[in-house]
């Protein structure tokens, strides 16, 4: 146990007195957040409205008449669920269209706007008054007037900058863990340190473990960072919990650490480092819904990019942070991670040489 | 004279090909014990397999009572190694190193002490990477005595050294012999087989194919009638590069 940690407490020395270890996995990811929280694809555009539709088909006039105004984009969903939307800052207005409706008949109808969009919410609420307004002139001939109920809901408004966070703090973790072990245990084994290391009865496992708890407490640290200072510097909405993000970061640092092993169980030099790291990191960190989601993947493609490491990490990360979600609710992903550190584990230990 | 180290018929072979083939020898206790010869003759791999770090093909090597074969950790706790390539972690100083090597035989050891055996006390704050050639060596053999050991390895520890570090090398390694310590060392510099050891065993193509103490060697072949072809010059170069540079050192 001492030795294990007079290890961890040198590997910990080494890495804070080694600065380009610290721009890599620190510095480097912060600086690309920073790029991405310039990008705004959401803002400008069309008004997104939300459709709850209990009247069932009593409404298709109105919904045919919403459809064609250019203006809005047009979605249909429970009330529950266009409501969480509209939170989230996905609805600029969600309409609830009631049982008792009739075209040209109903009284009352609610509306619910978005607080954080409050032009879109404007206007989307003009459209659907002269839409409803339309409706019921034709049908009765006469300017009725259906009044529209229109509440404010305290929205969130999240933007594409959240979504991508979490996902670089997703891919950062994973790169620490395939590249900074690879190219560290090879460079050692390269340089023959690792030889001189066993000539002294010391147990490789303990060389192992003390390596692997010093960059656990480099992902904690990355963690850390990489949340509160786009919190704090850049509007980046966060309402999770750091200990949860810890244990989702351990799961995937784990997998990504193992593979890491493997890599420099197979590799001679540096040279053989870099092209099989990156034949397993490139892929993941342009397809697991990083910078883009996954949605737009074709079928297949997308039911096998979901069971990659990233995609369960990523969706996890990004869940605690955005949605606040519990250790429960994330469980598919963590079980994912679980599998994933098993399989990469056993690889490791396969292919791992200290020589 | 006490055996501390016995070898039995030790072969290896890679790929068919044989390393070495059937080495028998013994090291006394206390002696500077030199394996000479060309490159590839085997002395490293005969080296690096009593120094466990090769499984061994043939033959038995005993060490201080220990199997090396059956008891590799023991056997571990009780040498002192120096590699022929090796390096050390970067970023930790050369007395952090010094720590952080006797944890790993469960010692604490008084880096200062283990310094001041090789002269480098100076440089306890200072990294590997900014250590010249013989300071890096001096400094590895520090650090193969933070655990006390019976028998000290030093593999070629002076090859592409200056005549100077060269010279101060051998001091080194001479005090250390007096102050107790039994050391196997390979080099294929005939004068410095000649200046430091008590007796080298000469390897070629993986046999021993002489050993014994270093004149009577000399003595065996001047007595079979061998003469130098041109009469022994009162000096050579080296000793008017010496005389010129100084037998200073010129790395600190």
């Amino acid at each position: 146990m001492r030795l294990k940690w007079k290890l961890f407490i040198a590997s910990m020395k080494m890495l804070l007195r080694q600065r380009e270890a610290i721009l890599w996995s620190l510095i480097l990811p912060l600086f690309m957040i920073l790029l991405f929280s310039f990008v705004r694809f959401d803002g400008i555009g069309r008004v997104e409205l939300g459709i709850v539709n209990e009247a069932g088909v009593h409404a298709s006039g109105l919904l045919t008449a919403l459809r064609e105004v250019k203006t809005l984009k047009m979605f249909e969903g429970e009330r529950e669920s266009e409501l969480q939307l509209l939170k989230k800052g996905e609805r600029a207005v969600v309409l609830i269209v009631p049982p008792d409706y009739q075209p040209g008949y109903a009284l009352e109808m609610a509306a619910f706007t978005n607080d954080a969009k409050p032009q879109e919410s404007q206007l989307g609420l003009l459209i659907l008054q002269r839409v409803l307004d339309e409706i019921t002139f034709a049908e009765r001939g006469e300017s009725g007037r259906i009044k529209l109920n229109a509440q404010m809901v305290e929205s969130r408004n999240l933007t594409y900058f959240d979504f991508v966070a979490p996902g670089i703090l997703s891919m950062s973790i994973m790169q620490l863990g395939i590249f900074g072990v690879a190219f560290g245990f090879v460079s050692m084994k390269k340089r023959g340190i690792l030889r001189r290391l066993f000539v002294t009865p010391i147990n490789p496992n303990d060389f192992i473990i003390s390596s692997v708890a010093m960059r656990l407490v480099l992902v904690m640290t990355q963690i850390v960072i990489m949340t509160l200072v786009p919190y704090f510097f850049l509007d980046l909405h966060f309402i999770g919990s750091f200990w949860r993000m810890f244990v989702v970061g351990m799961f995937g640092a784990i997998v990504f650490l193992a593979l890491g092993f493997a890599i420099a169980g197979t590799s001679k030099s540096e040279d053989q480092v870099a092209p099989l790291a990156n034949i397993i990191a490139m892929p993941m960190m342009l397809l697991s819904g990083i910078f883009f989601s996954r949605d737009s993947l074709p079928g297949f493609i997308r039911s096998v990019v979901d069971l990659l490491p990233l995609s369960y990490l990523a969706d996890a990360m990004r869940s605690i942070a955005i949605d606040d979600a519990t250790l429960t609710q994330i469980l598919p992903q963590l079980g994912g991670l679980g599998v994933w550190s098993v399989i990469s584990i056993i690889i490791a230990v396969k292919m791992f040489r200290w020589e | 004279m006490e055996t501390v180290l016995n070898v039995q018929n030790l072969s290896k072979r890679y790929n068919g090909l044989i390393a070495v083939d059937g080495v028998s020898f013994d090291v006394f206790s206390r002696e500077i014990f030199g394996i000479l010869g060309p490159n590839g003759a085997g002395k490293t791999s005969t080296l690096e397999m009593i120094e466990t770090l090769r499984p061994i093909d043939g033959g038995e090597i005993i060490l201080s009572g220990l199997d090396v074969r059956t008891r590799p950790q023991q056997v571990k706790r009780i040498i002192g190694v120096q590699l022929q390539s090796s390096s050390f972690f970067d970023k930790l100083n050369l007395k952090e190193l010094l720590e952080l090597f006797g944890e790993m035989y469960g010692r604490r050891v008084d880096p200062m002490r283990l310094l001041a055996e090789v002269e480098l006390e100076d440089k306890a704050k200072s990294q590997v990477v900014h250590l010249s050639g013989g300071q890096k060596q001096r400094f590895s053999i520090a650090a193969a005595l933070v655990n006390d050991p019976v028998v000290l390895f030093l593999d070629e520890p002076t090859t592409g050294l200056d005549p100077q570090s060269r010279r101060h090398l051998w001091g080194v390694i001479k005090r250390i012999r007096s102050e107790g310590k039994t050391i196997v060392i390979t080099t294929h510099y005939m004068e410095e087989a000649e200046e430091l050891c008590d007796r080298v065993a000469i390897m070629d193509k993986g046999k021993i194919i002489a050993l014994d103490k270093p004149q009577v060697l000399i003595s065996k072949l001047v007595s079979g009638g061998f003469k130098k072809e041109r009469v022994e010059r009162l000096a050579n170069l080296e000793d008017v590069f010496l005389s010129l540079t100084g037998h200073l050192l010129r790395e600190d």
